[in-house]
């Protein structure tokens, strides 16, 4: 059972897997060094849940450090991916690539990792998925960055080793992850 | 391995050794799929490059701002030369001049050079209320500008006091009475050898210091019995030397006894003397090169500020 330490001051919460599995992955592609990095990621607890401040104080370590940022986040959510997959528990919990778009965006994946007040915590559904002509759509409307997003999707579909070609684009400003598969 | 990464690896296997032979004999599906896997690798490359290219922008800004905080940094560090310059200035300025008093009776030679452009190292000459003199020499803790902030402190502390009390002993209490809440709020303390030249002898108060007094070849140290200043509020003990025509006095501060040499060997209070004892008819100026020549040769590098004052009583 997670325990809920965090002030509940801005509404959202944000669980310690997630920071953890991001702060790894920003250590992981060397991204994020310092002190102040350190600090900050070594006293992240797994198993307690975050405030929404605390998660985009991580955000900017990256964020700060770079002008053009999106690519890195792209990467930053397929290397949280490839950890949650190989070293977590993603192998059980999926064993196809298609699959990870049904467990993203039900209660497994993004619901799992962030609660408080409905209209603050977002929704990341699928909205149109068609695995034939290797097309699907996500909208989302959750507190993260889209471009994370966009990596986490491609990192997770990627994970288990059966899809090709797996890309996902996001328009700026917009909500909807556009996914293609082969 | 599951038939589907086994493919998968085969497909990879082609792409990277494969001939147009194997890629001829695919089936469609296996073709097919081909496609999207080098589409894939593509795409991935493509997002690879993209990643190192934010990253190499990142470099080239870091880079920026590292040469931003260096200018920075050099402006600095050129205001604190600046200000240690004057410090410098202002801190050999408030070093004393011989008094006529002590002229008289005394030949008299000084060596001090601090580690850093100021140091903590402070001797003095002050004029006692019954028109004789004394000399004090102290090492305040730490080097540098703090240090020589505190010996200004002092300075100031002992001029207010000397001519008014007469005994070393009340005017080193008086002043560590005075000082002791400020040294103590800012963490420093000072050694104190505070030494008043009587007719036939000198009466000084040693706490932490170093002196000895050469008298007819016989070496006679000064007892060290007390606290340094601004350790504690508690009352310092006097001692009495005979002092005659042609003794020589000696009075030092740690940097030199306490150096090391490149073994790691200490300089030591016992060297000093017999250097002392050695060159003993010598002029107060041989006495302070010979030392001063040893040390050097002794020392691996200069790690603390060193005073080293040495007196002849003259005739008469």
């Amino acid at each position: 059972m997670s325990e809920t330490t965090a002030t509940e001051d801005d509404g959202l919460l944000v669980h310690g897997s997630l920071m953890m599995g991001y702060a790894q992955a920003c250590q992981s592609l060397k991204i994020v060094i310092g002190r102040d990095a350190r600090r900050y990621i070594d006293g992240l607890e797994i198993n307690r849940w975050y405030p929404l401040s605390a998660w985009r104080s991580l955000e900017e370590l990256v964020v700060r450090h770079y002008a053009a940022v999106g690519p890195i986040l792209v990467k930053v959510g397929m290397e949280m991916m490839k950890g949650w997959y190989h070293l977590g528990p993603g192998r059980e919990l999926i064993t196809r690539g298609q699959d990870f778009l049904h467990f993203q965006t039900g209660g497994g994946g993004f619901r799992s990792v962030v609660k408080g007040p409905p209209e603050r915590v977002g929704t990341f559904e699928l909205a149109y998925f068609d695995p034939k002509r290797g097309r699907a759509v996500v909208r989302s409307t959750t507190p993260f960055q889209r471009q994370m997003e966009c990596g986490v999707l491609i990192g997770g579909m990627l994970a288990p080793g059966d899809i090709d070609y797996v890309d996902v684009v996001n328009d700026q400003g917009s909500n909807l992850l556009e996914v293609e598969f082969h | 391995m599951s038939d589907e990464e086994r493919a998968a690896r085969r497909l990879e296997q082609l792409l990277a050794h494969g001939s147009e032979e194997a890629v001829a004999r695919l089936e469609a599906p296996e073709r097919r799929r081909l496609l999207w896997k080098y589409r894939g690798l593509l795409r991935s490359f493509e997002r690879e490059q993209a990643f190192w290219s934010s990253t190499t922008d990142n470099l080239v800004l870091a880079y920026e701002r590292l040469d931003e905080r260096d200018r920075e940094l050099a402006a600095a560090y050129q205001t604190i030369h600046e200000d240690l310059e004057v410090a410098a200035q202002v801190q050999k300025a408030l070093l004393p001049r011989i008094l006529p008093a002590m002229a008289q009776e005394l030949e008299l030679a000084v060596h001090q050079r601090q580690l850093s452009a100021v140091g903590g190292d402070y001797y003095d000459f002050f004029r006692l209320s019954d028109d004789r003199f004394a000399i004090g020499v102290f090492d305040i803790s730490g080097h540098g500008v703090s240090s020589a902030l505190v010996m200004s402190y002092l300075k100031a502390q002992f001029m207010s006091v000397t001519e008014r009390l007469g005994s070393p002993q009340r005017i080193v209490e008086w002043v560590n009475h005075r000082s002791l809440e400020f040294l103590r709020e800012i963490r420093k303390y000072a050694t104190v050898n505070f030494v008043a030249f009587e007719p036939q002898g000198l009466r000084y108060v040693c706490g932490g210091g170093y002196g000895l007094v050469l008298r007819g070849g016989e070496l006679q140290l000064f007892a060290r019995p007390n606290h340094f200043l601004g350790l504690r509020d508690r009352s310092f003990s006097e001692d009495v030397l005979p002092l005659g025509a042609g003794d020589l006095v000696c009075l030092f501060t740690d940097g030199i006894v306490e150096a090391r040499d490149a073994n790691g060997r200490a300089y030591t209070t016992q060297r000093l003397h017999r250097l002392v004892q050695q060159h003993g008819q010598r002029s107060p100026q041989e006495i302070v090169d010979a030392v001063l020549a040893d040390y050097e040769e002794f020392r691996e590098r200069d790690t603390d500020d060193v005073t080293l004052l040495v007196m002849r009583k003259r005739d008469g």
